[in-house]
């Protein structure tokens, strides 16, 4: 991978966003909707005004950026192959259509070169549009949302097959999302909160050890609350909470008295006991209170959880099952110390 | 009949022509900008589809006659002649033509135009190869409306052109001194084809629009998956 692009943007209107971000590879621009993703792309590639770099005060024709909106936008009129040959538009005709016939066949439309947008399925729409963006080789693409226009079904699949060609071209390639699939998928991942891009790095990085707690929300750490640090000792640090006194992990150098918030994934929390029956090991970090409701979450159940702090925590079906879990029971549920998450905002 | 009616031709070529010129550029501007006095520059345009067409000959023909302010300051007086209703033509059926031109460009997805300029096409290049393809059912059928309209005007001709064989008498005027001399034999045949015209332009005008309505439909259901 080459090295990575910077991009650095302030924006005014239509709404208020300075973002400074690295691309390499793949990159992802993680935030919720109206956040301003789609804003930021189209400053990039000049459609908005805006101050920073790279590209700053040059027209959009004359951005070496490839613009992938989320609707595509393949003109409606052109079929597949003219689609990808207008960029070229300053070539003789033979070619442009060579290149277009080239670029769709890299993306696997050998049978589809003269069908019509209308003709086509999203997934291909949104390969001609792909071809169509790399056409002029841009030094970087962006993409809007990539994902939305996918069936839900095949949406991975094809979008790692995307990455993929993607990878090949070596273009560097910033994708705004809010689909934490694609994240994952990434070289590198932005995460872009009200203040700005909160965190950057790998996505195993930022997934696991999000810094803040918007940060936290978007890669699926829904449930956060505050707590001040007791004592640490060694690794661990005891923190006053809610609910009670709990131990986490130490993950930077903090200081008795200082306030921080946690949280834990919904998959590493446990149960240890149902109504009467103990059903997990004691340990530390425990917390009673009762189950108010279970929502299916396809092969698993979340349930949502009420004591001295609500959260929510998923179950296995078979355990599910095996517990005869109905809503109203007691329950005491268990934090294991290395997976309660720490963060300074 | 045939020298009111290649005059009236004649007229509702040019108009059509001047139309597109001024009307396109319009259009364009009325459908995808904002500007300050908007809405008024918006209802003076539309301003003939509700004034008489006497009170606009009016108005033209002190602006054109030869004591108006064109005759003073520039020596142009074109009362009374072709140019004169020429003006008075492309004025009254500009309404017209602009309604459909703007819908025609308000049908374009912003999408579609932002992108077509990330890809590197200069201006004339998007004209040419997205905005006119994708438009011109609209701008067509608009133009053959004002045709139509231009065709079958006469009461701002009446005013501003009067009534001179050969550089202003045009046929709907032909027809109202045919019935003035009670020739009515001769007016029904002028007024036939007249008629017969009129329809043709008017049934191309419906068959261009449901074109442009399909081609609308596709657009919109592409746009919005």
């Amino acid at each position: 991978m080459d090295k990575p692009l910077q991009v650095d943007y302030r924006i005014h209107a239509p709404v208020e966003l300075a973002a400074r971000l690295e691309v390499r590879g793949f990159t992802t621009l993680l935030g919720r909707s109206g956040i301003g993703k789609t804003t930021l792309l189209k400053a990039v590639a000049g459609l908005i005004p805006a101050a920073g770099a790279p590209f700053e005060g040059l027209p959009p024709e004359k951005r070496p950026i490839g613009y992938m909106p989320q609707s595509y936008a393949l003109f409606p009129h052109l079929s597949a192959i003219e689609n990808v040959a207008f960029p070229l538009l300053a070539l003789p005709r033979q070619t442009r259509l060579g290149q277009a016939a080239t670029l769709l066949l890299q993306m696997g439309l050998s049978k589809e070169l003269h069908h019509l947008p209308s003709q086509l399925s999203d997934g291909q729409q949104q390969r001609v549009a792909l071809a169509r963006a790399l056409a002029r080789q841009p030094k970087l693409l962006l993409l809007d949302e990539p994902t939305s226009a996918l069936d839900t079904f095949t949406r991975e699949e094809v979008m790692h097959d995307v990455i993929d060609r993607l990878r090949q071209t070596g273009i560097p390639t910033l994708a705004a999302s809010h689909d934490t699939a694609l994240a994952q998928l990434s070289d590198h991942l932005a995460v872009l909160t009200e203040e700005g891009v909160a965190q950057q790095g790998s996505p195993e990085e930022v997934f696991a050890h999000p810094v803040s707690r918007a940060v936290a929300r978007l890669v699926g750490l829904a449930d956060t609350f505050p707590g001040k640090v007791v004592r640490t000792s060694g690794p661990w640090v005891d923190i006053d909470t809610a609910a009670g006194e709990l131990v986490a992990r130490d993950v930077k150098d903090l200081t008795p008295g200082e306030t921080v918030y946690w949280g834990i994934r919904k998959e590493e929390i446990r149960l240890v006991r149902v109504g009467r029956t103990q059903c997990g090991e004691a340990s530390e970090n425990l917390i009673d209170g009762r189950i108010v409701k279970l929502l299916p979450r396809g092969l698993s159940t979340e349930l949502r959880f009420e004591g001295p702090i609500s959260l929510s925590l998923t179950v296995p079906r078979h355990q599910r099952e095996r517990l005869a879990l109905i809503p109203h029971t007691d329950v005491q549920i268990a934090l294991d110390p290395r997976f309660v998450h720490l963060m300074s905002r | 009949m045939i020298e009111p009616l290649l005059l009236s031709l004649r007229l509702a070529t040019a108009s059509s022509l001047l139309l597109l010129l001024l009307g396109i550029p319009l259009g364009y501007v009325l459908a995808r900008k904002r500007f300050p006095l908007k809405r008024l520059a918006e209802t003076v345009i539309l301003l003939p589809l509700t004034l008489p067409p006497t009170v606009l000959g009016y108005y033209l023909l002190v602006f054109l006659g030869y004591q108006g302010p064109l005759a003073r300051l520039f020596s142009i007086e074109w009362a009374f002649r072709f140019e004169g209703l020429l003006i008075g033509s492309v004025i009254f059926s500009l309404p017209f033509a602009l309604t459909a031109y703007r819908e025609a460009f308000r049908s374009l997805d912003e999408d579609l135009l932002q992108t077509a300029r990330t890809l590197g096409a200069p201006r004339w290049r998007l004209w040419r190869y997205v905005i006119l393809p994708l438009t011109w059912p609209g701008l067509l059928s608009g133009t053959l409306l004002a045709f139509a309209h231009t065709l079958g005007e006469f009461g701002v001709v009446l005013m501003i052109g009067g009534n001179i064989p050969g550089e202003t008498r045009v046929i709907s005027i032909y027809i109202y001194d045919l019935v003035q001399a009670l020739e009515f034999a001769e007016a029904a045949r002028v007024a036939g084809v007249l008629l017969v015209l009129s329809f043709i332009l008017l049934y191309s005008v419906r068959v261009v629009e449901e074109k442009w309505t399909n081609r609308f439909r596709s657009i919109t259901a592409f746009t919005h998956p």
